[in-house]
């Protein structure tokens, strides 16, 4: 019995040391580390970012050391406040609570303390909170972009194919959306401006509004019950509308919206599994948003028909030139694209429609 | 309940019709899961008639289908009056492994560049061996240092969430979803099995009504079974009359993780999207299905119907919800109340035997 217990624990110290010396073993102090903190690593697109500002702060010879809060506020104020102890010289926070102010102001005063820059990402944080401190600027996109882009991009696909999509000839285009969470921001502007500004172009070229497929349902949408964006859900929506609304029943859902790729891929493969979206039969068009590697090679072989690319790489890219100005003591904003700068406060990286042309 | 026990309730038994009464009531309560069924689905049929169409049949029972294996695995941790809360995650990894070694060959974003399209059956046996392993490991601390299967799989749950996102991270992958699949295998679990009515019957209904068998035989028909039955209603008893308990408790996790194996292999093939969030939470519904179709917290009780009639509740509460266009919030509630219900009854009925 003690043998074991003893041949465990030094399995496990040699883990330690092992997978401690993998990620940081060069340097031996963490003083003038830059601390990156992202929501959680489960995110596909975060996941991207992750990937691109490794690779960015690497070629550059920059130390920096990555946190998992997995979607847990506390577990990344805690993380933060460990940080700050060991002496990080910069906070680049992706933050996990977007509901209310109180978490963004804590760890920008805590930051203050320590005369320490943040640079808040990606989930957004109130223009009041970032102005509260010199050292702090916000790197994002404008949320509610993707909804209006998304909105935009199905309006002129509908206007195009109008005839085509429109199955039973009814003259209206009866559709599904499905929203990642519910009390999520980007979930909630998507999901409501997605379907409005198709609608915009609809009626402004003297079409019918699209309809929900499912009159009865007040929302007007399908959310994910465990608020994960999760493409399962939108396999298990889909495929209990399809036992329900079918061409034969002429009552087909004519287009699908979806507030990310993970949750358009789900919907793809019901679709598949009931004849649809496959090489030679009809596709009904779906439409995500992110631009995941997957979901673009989706759309290449035209299971899905579009989506609207955040640009995780120059995300990466602008947060990086700005560590380099903070450090350097250079104008914050020096050397970030204008046009995109809101305010001397925040950064916006453009979204851009994706259809499978590069 | 403990009263029909007592002496002065001997002149109750004189009067029939009151032993009647409590008969019919005791009948009730013991199958008031079937009767809530029935009447959830005479209730939504009723308002939409389209739920008892072919069509919707079929859906309901290939979402059953789909969230089968790994309750049953489940069942047996809860037998031994454990649990096994890493079962999410199992699935999760063995979903990305499967749709990691079968993705197509001229994909871009292929996990492993050089790697062409792996025979399906080796990759079903890499996903049962994957499955066995975790189970080997939950089986193992269980058994050896007696702690209670929640802590242990609690910890193993972790380490697979990092075992996930470190899978992920392989190659260019850098985290991102895994697609790009193989029709073989896409074909293989979600193909056509047959055609009623011209509505398809997907083929993981066919791998898991087999499994369903396969797990009846071996609750029921095997010594391993009865000795999973002994250990959890009694281990002092069991290891006294000559049981292994020590082997029985890592067979029986061991049992569990195939089936996540297998449940990762269906819903890699069927969602066709796998990321790190694959599989999350599917413990708490495959619980849920077991203590609804009655398998005990207790211990040493549970059927295998009892399990399919739990997953099967759960799936008609999904699809009859959103028949009726109820808001989702509700389902929460309903579901908490079922659970409740359910483990109400359930003790109810280990208290009356006491």
């Amino acid at each position: 019995m003690k043998r074991i217990i003893v041949t465990v624990v030094s399995v496990i110290l040699m883990a330690v040391t092992l997978s401690g010396c993998m990620s940081g073993c060069a340097g031996g102090s963490a003083s003038d580390e830059i601390s990156v903190f992202y929501y959680t690593y489960s995110d596909t697109y975060i996941s991207g970012v992750r990937s691109a500002m490794d690779k960015i702060f690497k070629e550059n010879g920059v130390k920096h050391n990555s946190y998992d809060a997995n979607s847990n506020q506390s577990t990344q104020t805690e993380q933060i406040d460990i940080a700050l102890s060991k002496g990080a010289s910069m906070l680049v926070v992706n933050i996990v609570d977007t509901g209310s102010n109180d978490a963004a102001q804590n760890i920008v005063n805590k930051a203050r303390e320590r005369n320490v820059p943040v640079i808040f990402f990606n989930r957004s944080v109130d223009e009041s909170v970032i102005s509260s401190y010199e050292k702090c600027v916000f790197v994002g996109t404008d949320y509610e972009m993707a909804g209006h882009m998304q909105g935009e991009m199905v309006g002129n696909y509908l206007l195009a194919n109008y005839d085509a999509v429109d199955l039973n000839k009814d003259g209206k285009i009866s559709y599904v959306i499905f929203k990642g969470q519910e009390g999520n921001m980007e979930a909630i502007a998507r999901t409501q401006y997605g379907v409005e500004d198709a609608n915009k172009v609809l009626t402004a070229n003297g079409k019918p509004k699209m309809q929900f497929y499912d009159p009865q349902n007040r929302n007007g949408y399908l959310v994910d019950q465990d608020g994960n964006w999760s493409s399962a859900s939108a396999t298990n929506y889909m495929s209990t509308i399809l036992a329900q609304y079918s061409e034969s029943n002429n009552n087909m859902v004519e287009l699908v919206m979806a507030n990310n790729d993970e949750m358009a891929l789900g919907a793809v493969s019901a679709l598949q599994a009931a004849g649809y979206n496959k090489q030679g039969g009809k596709t009904i068009p779906v439409f995500g948003v992110d631009a995941t590697d997957a979901a673009r090679t989706a759309i290449k072989d035209g299971r899905m028909t579009g989506t609207i690319k955040q640009d995780g790489e120059g995300m990466a890219k602008v947060i990086y030139t700005l560590t380099s100005n903070f450090k350097e003591g250079k104008p914050t904003m020096e050397g970030v694209d204008e046009e995109t700068v809101v305010g001397n406060w925040r950064v916006n990286i453009p979204y851009s429609a994706y259809t499978g042309q590069e | 309940m403990g009263e029909t026990i007592k002496p002065n309730n001997r002149r109750f038994k004189g009067l029939s019709g009151k032993d009647r009464l409590r008969a019919v009531y005791d009948l009730l309560i013991n199958n008031a899961m079937y009767i809530i069924i029935v009447a959830a689905i005479i209730f939504i049929a009723i308002r939409v008639p389209a739920f008892l169409s072919l069509s919707s049949i079929i859906n309901i029972i290939s979402l059953t289908a789909a969230r089968l294996p790994i309750a049953l695995g489940i069942g047996g941790a809860i037998v031994l009056s454990g649990t096994d809360i890493s079962a999410g995650r199992a699935v999760g990894l063995t979903a990305c492994i499967a749709a990691s070694l079968l993705q197509s060959t001229g994909y871009a974003n292929k996990l492993f560049p050089n790697l062409g399209v792996v025979p399906l059956p080796f990759v079903i046996l890499a996903v049962i061996a994957v499955g066995a392993v975790i189970g080997l490991v939950n089986g193992f601390f269980v058994a050896k240092f007696k702690l209670h299967p929640f802590i242990v799989t609690l910890s193993t749950q972790l380490i697979l969430f990092g075992a996930v996102l470190m899978y992920l991270m392989i190659g260019n992958n850098n985290g991102q979803t895994l697609s790009g699949l193989d029709p073989v295998y896409t074909e293989f679990v979600r193909g056509t099995l047959f055609t009623v009515g011209g509505v398809a019957v997907p083929k993981y209904v066919l791998y898991s009504l087999i499994i369903t068998v396969l797990m009846w035989v071996i609750w029921n028909k095997t010594t391993f079974g009865k000795n999973m039955f002994a250990v959890g209603s009694n281990e002092e008893a069991a290891n006294v009359s000559g049981v292994n308990v020590f082997r029985t408790i890592i067979l029986v996790f061991m049992l569990a993780g195939i089936m996540y194996g297998i449940t990762g292999f269906i819903e890699g093939g069927r969602i066709a999207s796998c990321s790190a969030n694959t599989g999350v939470n599917y413990e708490s519904d495959a619980i849920a299905a077991c203590v609804i179709g009655g398998v005990s917290f207790v211990g040493g009780t549970g059927k295998i119907s009892g399990i399919v009639t739990g997953v099967f509740l759960l799936q008609i509460i999904f699809v009859g919800l959103n028949f009726l266009s109820v808001s989702a919030n509700m389902l929460y509630i309903i579901k908490g109340l079922i659970i409740l219900t359910a483990c109400a009854i359930d003790m109810r009925k280990y208290l009356a035997r006491r």
